[in-house]
């Protein structure tokens, strides 16, 4: 099947085919196309194909027993454990899947991932890059977050990744507008990636008011907001696994959002997403090991926001020592210290975050709050369905303590609030954690103190990082 | 080590350090304790006689002789002559299907080695080799003459969904109990709605969607069959299958599904 082109001549390839594949990786068996529409492209060289599932020899012995690794070339998971082997209907055999995509649709061994390899599709009309001003958002910079735009755009303009390393309510966002207003100019296709769906969510109007006439997608499981060919994508770092080399610019929001780190697979999905030498920029609090070291070493391009949007100092954490709070949870007593601190906020009218680090741990200690008579206690986790009622309630304040296991959406800032993290020496709680549950607290103007408390069996490393991390912050921020 | 992980919530899983688990290479995979929590097994001695129902979930009232109400029906009925009993291992409450739901539509096959265990217990006590079967045996004397073995036969997907689901759930049960597995029935595609079928079509009872494979009847012959699936509803499939297999001859026919509900 021919097509003719919009200039007249032939062109060699399907047009349709050519949209829906271009910058994206799909599975053979996914494309909405006939075979041998597809088979065709194949031979023309327009459609490169690889296998969904390879085995990857390690070191000079290559498979001895046992020690078969497997790579997933779509999501790039190596974990053992996160492969599986099942009698195959599609070539007959003990087939290898990947366990950790499954809901993006099964990859096997046996499987073809396909991506476009012919020339790219004329794009459509996009007169909004005449205007004046692509970005309409009204509010001002400060002086500190005007020069960090401004360096961030020069950075990403000559194709130089940056970071922006900004305490917790030193408005983050609002400093990419000027990059991104520039790389939309360019007619260039920007990423907005995270790894929390609630992020997208919270980010996606802001953007869509900030750019009015720029189609904006928004993309995280069970969202509906996807314009196809939008030029500016807002996603979870999940959802880019379907990209290709397609974007020129990506942002990565809160690449360490607690208690979302260290999925290498998001990472994967990022890199493949972007085009060949794209720069990044990074936004967070607290940079992971291999970007502060870059950044400090004066390998990777970047700059520091110490002071918070208000000018007030992050609070401090203050450890307090509860002893084997794990052995009195389970004779069900709460250790008295911590009630103690707790009684007194709520007879202070406090509201209280507290952070735990499991889920049953969070139903125990909620339980044993309710029993003490505290009323309005509520427990919340990332899979709870009440999730979003809870926090509203909580806003609103008619919830007055919650008990959490993850950091809630980062519009939750509820003037006055404080926090505690009950057995802040399990291991789940290292540095960044801590750090960014200290920013949860004082970040309304009104009221920009509060007290942050690591209630702790024996005071880790990490702790003692957090409390150097966020003094050190105050010191350079000149607090 | 991965097998420190639960299959399904990637939760720790809390390995007890025993002596048994020193020394083993690997410890097989499996779910943790808060998974493991929210599964309802069925006690054996508390379950209906006939389909396997847990019958501490149900009224006394629809309970004669440890039997439920619905199988009585079922006898009546005749059909389904030659099935004997269907054991399930779980009942189908909200976790079962929250993991059925991840093992059959999602596709992770995987899921299945959590039940292996579980499985092959059953199976051993159906034909009493497990320890208390054999102490049974011994006490009359008959201990050389453990229950014949079953032909295995895994309940079969129609070959659209087959294809498309990418394995047979009921296949890679059976592959858990070690035992050679006859694939002896095949399944019709999907048949006339009900809505295009005229008034006499809709009367007549269901058309049977299983055929016989001609090849593996003699295997059959005179045999128990051992039929598996994922669950069991209301035992229609089940019985559908006995009556295709009827033709080969078995000397009866016994299911072994993983939940029941
Ligand atoms: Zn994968
Ligand atoms: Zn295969
Ligand atoms: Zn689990
Ligand atoms: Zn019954």
């Amino acid at each position: 099947m021919l097509l003719s082109g919009k200039n007249g001549i032939q062109s060699a390839f399907d047009e349709e085919l050519q949209h829906f594949l271009y910058g994206k990786e799909c599975l053979l068996d996914e494309l909405p196309f006939s075979r041998e529409l597809i088979k065709k492209h194949v031979r023309l060289g327009m459609i490169t194909l690889r296998l969904g599932v390879e085995t990857i020899e390690k070191g000079i012995v290559p498979i001895q027993i046992g020690s078969k690794k497997w790579v997933c070339r779509r999501c790039g998971n190596t974990d053992p454990g996160e492969f599986g082997t099942v009698s195959c209907s599609q070539c007959r055999k003990r087939c290898v899947y990947c366990r950790h995509c499954l809901n993006m649709g099964v990859v096997r061994s046996c499987s073809r991932l396909a991506t476009w390899s012919g020339p790219e599709p004329i794009r459509e009309e996009r007169p909004w890059r005449d205007a004046k001003r692509i970005c309409t958002w009204e509010g001002t910079l400060s002086d500190q977050q005007k020069m960090a735009a401004d360096r961030l755009d020069q950075s990403l303009s000559s194709g130089q990744s940056f970071l922006i390393w900004a305490v917790c309510g030193s408005g983050k966002t609002e400093i990419v507008f000027p990059a991104v207003e520039h790389a939309l100019r360019r007619g260039e296709r920007v990423v907005l990636a995270t790894p929390r769906t609630d992020v997208v969510r919270e980010l996606y109007p802001r953007f869509q008011n900030a750019f009015p006439k720029v189609p904006v997608s928004a993309l995280h499981a069970g969202s509906e907001n996807q314009v196809p060919d939008a030029p500016l994508v807002i996603s979870t770092a999940h959802q880019l696994i379907r990209f290709s080399h397609y974007f020129d610019r990506v942002f990565i929001d809160e690449v360490d959002a607690f208690p979302y780190h260290f999925d290498p697979m998001l990472e994967y999905a990022v890199r493949k997403a972007a085009k060949e030498g794209a720069p990044f920029a990074f936004l967070t609090a607290t940079p992971p090991p291999n970007l502060k070291n870059a950044y400090l070493s004066g390998r990777l391009n970047g700059v520091k926001i110490a002071r918070r949007f208000h000018g007030h100092p992050l609070p401090e954490p203050k450890a307090w020592w509860i002893g084997n709070w794990k052995k009195s949870m389970k004779q069900g007593i709460v250790p008295q210290s911590f009630m103690k601190w707790v009684k007194q906020k709520s007879s202070h009218q406090v509201q209280l975050f507290i952070f735990v680090s499991s889920v049953s741990l969070l139903r125990e200690l909620t339980e044993l709050l309710q029993r003490e008579g505290l009323g309005h206690v509520a427990g919340v986790h990332a899979e709870d369905p009440d999730r979003h009622a809870k926090v509203a309630f909580f806003r609103e304040g008619k919830i007055r303590i919650l008990v959490t296991t993850t950091i809630l959406e980062r519009g939750v800032t509820v003037p006055g609030a404080e926090a505690a993290v009950f057995g802040a020496d399990d291991p789940i709680f290292n540095e960044s954690a801590l750090v960014q549950i200290a920013g949860r607290v004082g970040r309304s103007e009104r009221r920009p103190n509060g007290e942050v408390i690591l209630f702790h069996n024996g005071r880790t490393l990490e702790m003692v990082r957090a409390q150097r991390h966020i003094k050190q912050m105050n010191e350079e921020g000149g607090l | 080590m991965n097998e420190y992980r639960c299959l399904f919530c990637r939760g720790p899983r809390d390995v007890p350090l025993r002596f048994r688990t020193l020394l083993a290479p690997v410890h097989p995979p499996g779910l943790c304790r808060l998974c493991l929590e929210k599964m309802a097994p069925i006690d054996r001695k508390a379950c209906c006689l006939v389909c396997g129902r847990d019958l501490r979930q149900l009224k006394l009232e629809f309970i004669r002789h440890n039997i439920c109400n619905d199988c009585m029906r079922w006898k009546k009925s005749g059909r389904g002559r030659l099935f004997g009993r269907n054991r399930s291992i779980f009942s189908y409450n909200k976790m079962m299907k929250e993991m059925m739901t991840a093992f059959k539509f999602r596709g992770d096959a995987l899921l299945a080695e959590a039940f292996r265990k579980d499985f092959r217990d059953a199976y051993r006590q159906m034909i009493g080799i497990d320890p208390k079967g054999l102490w049974n045996r011994m006490r009359r004397g008959r201990w050389l003459f453990p229950n014949e073995r079953y032909v295995v036969v895994p309940i079969p997907l129609t070959r659209e969904r087959f294809i498309k689901r990418g394995f047979n759930q009921s296949a890679v049960l059976a592959e858990l109990l070690g035992e050679p597995i006859i694939e002896a029935l095949s399944r019709a595609g999907s048949q006339k709605k009900q809505s295009k079928k005229n008034r006499r079509e809709r009367l007549l009872p269901g058309r049977n969607p299983f055929a016989l494979n001609p090849r593996a009847a003699s295997a059959i012959a005179g045999r128990r069959v051992l039929l598996i699936d994922d669950i069991y509803t209301t035992g229609a499939t089940l019985r559908l299958a006995c009556d295709t297999l009827e033709a080969a001859g078995p000397d009866r026919v016994d299911a072994l599904t993983l939940a029941h509900g």
